[in-house]
């Protein structure tokens, strides 16, 4: 009973939005936007959980001053200072002057820019391990990436001799074998993902509801 | 001193209208209405037949019997059909039965800036010469079969769902006789397996990422059917998992599924739901918060099956600086690349979808990769198949699969 009711529920429900895409009348989709907006209603609900998750897993650590507390108690202490000054700003938390706004505009957007500033430092490292020339395989990687990315910059169009085919040459292969190998993953990810909707939604994948 | 006697501006006006109105065609346009084939209900297609341009033309819409019209749009003078949405709101404004469409053309472009809502019909019926109102019902399908409209796309589409499940159903009934069903293997997944056994042996946990996209997300919702086995392998080597959202109903379900496994594989106790976390609803602030854990935690094994942004390769270079094993899979293309340079193993695409099927060696799960295999080829000829032909001047497969209007 356990698993019986949730996969009732999948298969009546699952059927039903799939059914959208066939199904064009509107009084169709006038039902199917309710559940859709029930989705909604359910996800935003589960922001207050989400909070309540963030506070039973950090408090007890602060509580009981285990290891790297410290960056627990920043972490609550701005969850509540910001969720105050959220309230306390009420609809106007947005408009320019107020405490929320400063907040989001020069902590939350710099910090967020300086998490995303890191990926080029990430992207070097990584780079540099999979161009190494081990294999046949990396050794293709490592040209066709040297040609993309020599084309790419100014230098590349004033080499001699090849400088003005480069651009031509990085287009095709940007154009024919990248595109070629998108494709490729792009169909097989959505007859993947066709299969998989169809497990879940017909009751033979059971495996997230455990056993009855 | 003899100045010319200025012409009066009334005169003049009407002089204009008079030479306007006589570049206007003698008969008002006849408007034709049809609601278009595979149609939710809401739209009528309003088309007219005039053979000179006028300046401009003005759409107006009535339901039938009233005679309340609403200015729709106002078009230029080349225009001959306008695609009309009757209602935005169908719960506060259902369709009515029936409506009416007439189009002005008119003598001059009109500008409505600056004229109220509710003088802009007359203003648009006074500016030009308003033809016979034609009348036409919205009519909604109730299957999108596409013959009509020539767009067999959604057919097609339905038709490989249909023999999706049917190739399921044979399959597995092969399976149930005793045929063997091959499946290549794949490293990546046979790797999870040899991950959570290297945690254990470390006494480290496994990192568990289910990516950065909502529920609804298939590729979400794949990495939950996997993170049920993957829990329940870490409760029986008697491990520990971590498992990191970035979504909070995401954690709420990957709260279950984990519980679930360990259920099932008997250790309801060593469940510990403080190691599913909510981080953060923000991309960069779950990437830091996961690196946080990845850096003070150092997890054996990291995990990262899902839909990935951005953030992949912050995460995979971070858990490799850790030395950490890593098994990513994601069917987003942008960052299928990061994965592969940065962990250890990648599922590439479908194969995120397999995993679960794979390891949980079901029959009937098994059954659905041999159909979506099937499937595959089928679509391969096509592409073969249609490449050819459309070289030939044939687009007959393009057709087939052409998908217009959603």
């Amino acid at each position: 009973m356990r698993s019986t009711i949730p996969l009732v529920l999948t298969f009546v429900i699952g059927l039903f939005m799939v059914g959208e895409y066939f199904i064009p009348h509107w009084r169709y989709h006038q039902f199917t936007q309710v559940f859709l907006e029930w989705g909604l209603i359910l996800a935003a609900a589960a922001f207050l959980l989400g909070l309540f998750n963030l506070v039973q897993v950090n408090l007890p650590k602060v509580v009981n001053k285990e290891e790297d507390w410290g960056y627990k108690l920043v972490m609550l202490a701005a969850l509540v200072f910001t969720l105050v000054v959220g309230f306390m700003g009420g609809t106007d938390r947005l408009s320019n002057g107020q405490a929320y706004k400063w907040l989001f505009d020069f902590v939350f957007v710099p910090l967020n820019a300086t998490m995303f500033a890191l990926l080029a430092f990430y992207i070097a490292s990584a780079a540099f391990r999979a161009f190494r020339a081990r294999n046949l395989e990396a050794t293709v990687l490592l040209v066709a990436a040297i040609i993309v990315m020599v084309a790419r910059v100014p230098l590349g169009e004033d080499l001699p001799l090849v400088g003005e085919k480069l651009p031509q040459f990085m287009n095709w292969i940007m154009d024919v074998p990248n595109i070629a190998a998108r494709r490729a993953i792009f169909i097989g990810a959505a007859l993947g993902a066709v299969s998989t909707g169809l497990r879940v939604i017909l009751g033979i994948e059971r495996s997230h509801l455990g056993s009855d | 001193m003899n100045q010319p006697r200025p012409v009066p501006i009334k005169l003049a006006a009407l002089l204009l209208l008079w030479v306007l109105t006589l570049a206007l065609p003698a008969s008002a346009a006849t408007v034709s209405v049809q609601a278009p084939p595979d149609n939710d209900g809401l739209n009528l297609d309003v088309s007219w037949t005039e053979s000179t341009d006028p300046a401009g033309w003005g759409v107006l819409r009535a339901e039938a019997g009233s005679s309340e019209w609403t200015l729709l749009k106002l078009l230029p003078g080349d225009a001959r059909e306008h695609s009309d949405k009757v209602t935005t709101d169908v719960w506060n404004h259902p369709p009515a039965d029936e409506y009416q469409y007439k189009v002005v053309a008119l003598r001059a472009p009109v500008l409505l800036d600056e004229i109220e809502e509710s003088e802009q019909v007359a203003t648009v019926l006074a500016a030009g010469v308003a033809s016979e109102p034609g009348t036409g019902s919205p009519k909604g399908s109730f299957i999108r079969t596409g013959l009509k409209s020539k767009n067999y796309g959604p057919l097609v589409m339905l038709l490989i769902i249909l023999a999706v499940g049917v190739m399921m159903q044979k399959f597995t009934a092969d399976v149930r006789a005793g045929k063997e069903v091959f499946i290549r293997r794949i490293p990546g997944i046979d790797a999870i397996e040899e991950g959570i056994g290297r945690a254990t042996e470390m006494g480290k946990p496994i990192l568990y990422v289910p990516g950065i996209d909502e529920l609804q997300d298939i590729q979400t919702i794949a990495s939950m059917l996997i993170l049920g086995q993957v829990a329940e392998k870490v409760a029986e080597y008697q491990s520990d998992i971590i498992v990191s959202c970035c979504i909070p109903i995401v954690r709420e379900v990957a709260d279950e599924v984990v519980k679930s496994g360990f259920y099932q594989a008997g250790y309801p106790d060593a469940y510990n739901p403080r190691n599913t976390r909510f981080i953060s609803s923000e991309q960069f602030a779950f990437c830091a918060g996961t690196n946080g854990i990845i850096y003070r935690e150092q997890p054996a094994t990291n995990i990262y099956l899902g839909r990935f942004f951005a953030e992949s390769l912050i995460l995979a270079e971070t858990g490799f600086v850790n030395k950490s094993i890593q098994i990513a899979g994601t069917a987003e293309a942008t960052q299928l690349p990061f994965f592969i340079a940065a962990c250890d193993y990648t599922l590439i695409g479908e194969e995120l979808f397999a995993v679960s099927a794979y390891l949980s060696k079901d029959p009937r799960l098994v059954s659905s990769l041999k159909a979506s295999d099937w499937v595959k080829l089928f679509v391969v000829v096509c592409l073969i198949v249609g490449t050819v032909l459309t070289s030939f001047g044939l687009p007959i497969i393009n057709n087939l699969f052409a998908i217009s209007g959603g």
